[in-house]
């Protein structure tokens, strides 16, 4: 088979005649270039370029955020920051919920409720899907413990089988 | 030259061109193994893999994989017929993946500390009341490896009974052998002002870090490595796939990245049981989990010597250290794993899996 394959890149490749002295050249730069970035200069060296270019770039960072800081307030809309500080509030509000959640599962524990049912067999669930995106998960094979809702987020199975009957 | 040779030439590179093009410019399929969504805090995602063997068959212990967290996880569900959580399912394992998600601005301030012990814990609590069980395993790799080391040092009495740490970058002292050091020193490297202009450390900045380790071999290397293996269906499918996930770059939270820089890689608090995490000391006696520690020996990115000492620092009495050929990422997605650190990890996790 590998014949074949060499075979056919040899007719269907024209670079091949070059390949053996491309791939020496490349060896012997890789070599190089190892020994290069190793180097205490080549550290200074992108350090250096680093630095120049955030101190090039840092005035006008600061003056397109005043402008567009400015420019949000006339226009009665939130901030990046505002907004950034609102998502970080809604992760509080989440670790809350988990906090509950936990709560919740060591009541049922103490309970002495049934453990979990098993997993149904080979739900074909892939990334993107339905139960993935926390749309309608009942109607889709899942697992035991928690179920997400509509929002992905800690909707907690009521009502197992047992406690249905 | 005969005209008709031309001719097929011509096609015949039209012919690659095409097919090297294409292959550079789309997005592969990967992480195609079936999962579902049990738990979600901000970014963070925890999927639970669905079991293709019925109960009986499977493990008892849960293994919950934790990749870096600056990178996608989906590095351990490459591809089908090529993912080590495919095997691992495929082996009767319950296996759980937490996904760090891609951090906003928002989360700028986030540290190893919320990750190790606030993110995690919560989300190895769902696991262990979905697995109905107290105890289980983890895999952490590259940054994840740091991770895990830290929760299972703090949090020791918490159920963890077998700790995987792959290509784990946790000693620092050896300064001369690491290029990233070297690039990170505070005489050359700001590392609060690339915060403070960036808010979180860019995904971009990070893999030219990486890829700059060995600049010809990911620059120019690896798409003549493509060109000459064209007409190899598997080496395309392979390379594609690969080329996928080291294109989808993910910022790292700027708290961690600041952490990283300065209290390891500068500082080696870790390795010296100095760290402080939430006021708490890492002291990495504590761990007492069966431990395996698998080294990359061609690893550039996170040398042996990062990973070798902390066999002696670590309270475990079941400890394994495994060597392996191959590169950082080679060794879990390369073509010789499914035969050689797959079939390793599976043997030691299923003596003390049940």
């Amino acid at each position: 088979m590998s014949e074949t394959r060499n075979n056919h890149t040899e007719t269907s490749d024209p670079f091949e005649p070059f390949r053996a002295i491309r791939d020496k050249y490349l060896d012997a730069m890789a070599k190089s270039m190892v020994e290069t970035v190793n180097s205490e200069s080549y550290a200074q060296a992108s350090g250096a370029m680093l630095e120049g270019y955030l101190t090039a770039t840092a005035p006008l960072r600061e003056a397109m955020d005043k402008s567009m800081a400015q420019a949000l307030v006339q226009l009665s809309l939130p901030s990046r920051q505002e907004v950034a500080a609102l998502a970080e509030r809604f992760t509080h509000v989440e670790m809350r919920l988990d906090d509950m959640d936990a709560k919740l599962d060591r009541i049922e524990k103490l309970l002495g409720r049934d453990p979990p049912a098993p997993l149904p067999k080979a739900g074909k669930v892939r990334e993107g899907s339905a139960v993935e995106k926390g749309v309608n998960p009942r109607s889709e094979p899942a697992g035991e413990g928690s179920r997400l809702g509509a929002r992905g987020r800690f909707v907690r199975k009521r009502g197992g089988a047992k406690e249905r009957s | 030259m005969d005209q008709a040779v031309v001719m097929d030439s011509a096609a015949g590179l039209a012919k690659r061109l095409q097919v090297f093009t294409r292959v550079v410019t789309t997005k592969a399929a990967i992480a195609q193994t079936p999962k579902e969504l049990v738990w979600a805090l901000n970014k963070a995602k925890l999927y639970r893999y669905t079991p293709v063997l019925p109960t009986e068959k499977r493990y008892r212990i849960p293994l919950l994989l934790i990749f870096a967290i600056m990178n996608r996880p989906s590095i351990l569900d490459l591809r089908p017929g090529h993912s080590f959580v495919e095997f691992m399912v495929g082996q009767g394992y319950d296996v759980y993946l937490l996904d760090w998600g891609v951090p906003g601005l928002e989360d700028k301030n986030l540290k190893l500390d919320d990750y190790a012990i606030e993110y995690l814990p919560r989300a190895i609590r769902k696991m262990k009341a979905i697995a109905g069980v107290e105890e289980f395993s983890m895999l952490g790799w590259c940054i994840g490896a740091i991770l895990t080391t830290i929760y299972a040092a703090l949090r020791s009495e918490e159920g963890l009974r077998n700790l995987l740490l792959l290509t784990a970058p946790l000693d620092f002292s050896n300064r001369a052998g690491l290029t990233f050091a070297r690039w990170t020193d505070e005489k050359y490297f700001d590392v609060d002002k690339v915060i403070e202009a960036f808010g979180n450390m860019p995904g971009e900045m990070i893999d030219y870090g990486a890829k700059a380790l060995k600049p010809v071999e990911n620059y120019i290397g690896n798409y003549c490595k493509l060109w000459d293996n064209l007409d190899d269906p598997r080496v395309v499918e392979s390379w594609h796939a690969m080329n996928t996930w080291v294109t989808d770059n993910v910022p790292m939270a700027g708290g961690a990245y600041r952490q990283l820089i300065v209290e390891l890689y500068r500082k080696n608090r870790l390795m010296k049981n100095e760290l402080m995490v939430r006021g708490e000391r890492v002291d990495l006696g504590k761990i007492r989990a069966n431990l395996l520690t698998v080294i990359a020996e061609g690893d550039h990115i996170t040398p042996p010597c990062q990973s070798e000492s902390i066999m002696a620092k670590v309270g475990s009495e079941d400890k394994e250290l495994y060597r392996i050929p191959g590169g950082h990422i080679g060794i879990m997605a390369g073509s010789a794993a499914p035969r050689t650190t797959w079939p390793h990890i599976e043997g030691w996790l299923s003596a003390r899996s049940r």
